[in-house]
């Protein structure tokens, strides 16, 4: 005869489950199904589908204190290694070049910026502490490392869903910025052509900027330090071609291994009982704000410079002011090309696009040096 | 700014043409200013005129060249800010007197759709040109006669390099 105790110990797992971590285990079902059947960001969503599943299956010993998920989590989240990692990976596949060509442009990255503080501000009338906010607003970044690196310092109880909803609209691009495109321009505007600029950037040039750049922006703004130097060394060792095994590492073996552990350790914070809060809901829909505001001011502030260049710039590039690289340029060819097939804005997307890149890192330490986060 | 001179029942007319917005130009015709609008701006398919060419100066030896210059000028008639600005393609075509379409930036042609012989619509597609990753759509500039396919798939081309020729038209 079995005793009651024997019974209980087999049947522990079901006795545990509770309804919050059967919605959770839905919601990972839910993430896989974007993963892999629409393909939304598949490389995030599916690790992190799967860490959230794992985790909030009944006394999952993965994220007991020396489970797998948990030991992921302690060595590359909250120290805030894992997106550093990332960046050298986006730093040497990302062209510097359109943006080199055409340096005005780094003002349309600026503007596409601008959601990250509207959303801030939302977010503190909405009752979210100041760290809590400006976590939510760097959402706005549209760029998933930095997200995840600024919030991991400010809010790390704010980070799964903050992350979730960067990848989830970075993954919306081509669906939420066309019609904002379009709503704000005239179709004689989105016909503007753009010559390409046929500017040879020279060799030390390319191999000079990154330095330049993180030696500029460190000293601007110590708190992007980690951002912009991790990401200007990727671009660094791609310029120079000097280290070319390196810099085929970092874009991808270790950013890819870094994407999975990223992704199962970011998921296993997606517990139940942390998760299914009204504040969720809140994160998302200021995130899906964050992402209007940035792609609405990107295209304004580009229809300003297109007053005052007396009509050279198409203010569709203004989108691609918001980072999200390389999507958002792609978008912005689409857009333009729809209208004239004639039209190729791709480069001039691409140099606005890296400028946002670079903005969203430079936004990011604004933002911490105005919560005054050290290095914790 | 650009100048265009153009032959009229044996006088001669210089024009000047200077970009001031995508749909503004100030026109300068002898010695008077105007500042003119544009409402529209679209190569006509079976315009009499080859559009978009520039006579290369180097083409007055050619026999040929003065007919071409003529007809290159009068585009005045409809002054395009794709003549001004747009399409900065620079054309190697020179030599082969025909029209050239160029890559509008560097990339790797992916797909050719047309051979040498095909008759196009403008806006045809005619190959398809990989650049950051993106494949891009070209089609035709005008309606025409292709002579000759100057890419094939998988080459890198550098921006204006040529795609496809046109026949004269």
């Amino acid at each position: 005869m079995v005793s009651p105790d024997t019974l209980g110990l087999l049947m522990q797992g079901l006795t545990n489950v509770t309804p919050q971590s059967v919605v959770m285990m839905l919601v990972a079902l839910m993430l896989l199904y974007l993963g892999i059947a629409r393909h939304y960001e598949p490389l995030l969503l599916v690790p992190i589908a799967a860490g959230c599943l794992l985790a909030n299956l009944p006394l999952s010993p993965l994220i007991a204190d020396d489970g797998m998920l948990r030991v992921l989590y302690d060595m590359g989240i909250r120290n805030e290694l894992f997106p550093l990692l990332i960046f050298i990976g986006i730093g040497a596949l990302t062209d510097f070049g359109p943006l080199l060509e055409n340096p005005r442009l780094v003002l349309l990255g600026a503007a596409g910026q601008f959601g990250i503080f509207l959303t801030l501000i939302l977010a503190l009338l909405l009752g979210f502490t100041r760290p809590e906010a400006a976590s939510i607003g760097i959402i706005g970044a549209i760029d998933g490392p930095t997200s995840i690196y600024v919030s991991g310092l400010l809010a790390p109880h704010l980070l799964g869903p903050i992350t979730v909803a960067a990848y989830s609209y970075m993954s919306l691009v081509p669906i939420i910025l066309p019609p904002i495109m379009k709503l704000l321009t005239t179709p004689q505007e989105r016909r503007i052509r753009m010559p390409y600029s046929q500017r040879k950037i020279s060799r030390r040039t390319r191999i000079l900027f990154p330095i330049v750049v993180t030696v500029l922006v460190g000293t601007l703004v110590p708190f992007a330090t980690p951002l912009i130097g991790m990401l200007m060394l990727g671009n660094l060792m791609k310029e120079s071609g000097a280290v070319e095994r390196l810099t085929n590492a970092s874009a991808q073996e270790i950013a890819n291994t870094v994407t999975l552990f990223l992704g199962l350790a970011i998921g296993s914070t997606m517990l139940g009982t942390e998760f299914l809060k009204p504040s969720t809901l809140a994160i998302l829909v200021l995130g899906i704000v964050a992402f209007t505001v940035d792609g609405v001011a990107g295209v304004l502030f580009a229809k300003l410079l297109n007053r005052l260049s007396g009509g050279k710039v198409n203010p569709l590039i203004g989108a691609a002011g918001i980072s999200a690289f390389p999507m958002a340029a792609r978008v912005v060819q689409k857009v333009a090309q729809e209208e004239d097939f004639e039209n190729f804005l791709l480069m001039h997307a691409m140099g606005a696009n890296a400028a946002g890149q670079i903005a969203s890192v430079v936004a990011g330490g604004v933002l911490l040096a105005l919560m005054g986060a050290g290095g914790h | 700014m650009r100048r265009y001179t153009l032959g009229l029942r044996g006088r001669e007319f210089v024009i000047d043409v200077q970009e001031l917005a995508a749909d503004r130009f100030d026109v300068t015709v002898g010695d008077e200013r105007y500042e003119v609008t544009l409402a529209g701006d679209e190569d006509l398919p079976e315009a009499t005129i080859t559009p978009g060419f520039q006579p290369a100066p180097e083409a007055a030896g050619n026999p040929r060249a003065p007919a071409v210059a003529t007809a290159a000028r009068a585009r005045v008639a409809a002054p395009t800010p794709a003549a001004a600005a747009a399409p900065a393609k620079p054309r190697p075509a020179a030599g082969s007197g025909g029209a050239t379409l160029g890559a509008p930036m560097p990339g790797v042609i992916l797909e050719v759709f047309v051979a040498a012989g095909d008759r196009v619509e403008r806006g045809q597609q005619i190959a398809v040109l990989d650049a950051m990753k993106m494949h891009n759509f070209i089609g035709a500039p005008r309606a025409g006669l292709i002579t000759e396919v100057c890419v094939a798939p998988g080459q890198a081309v550098g921006h204006g390099d040529a795609i496809v020729r046109y026949a004269d038209s």
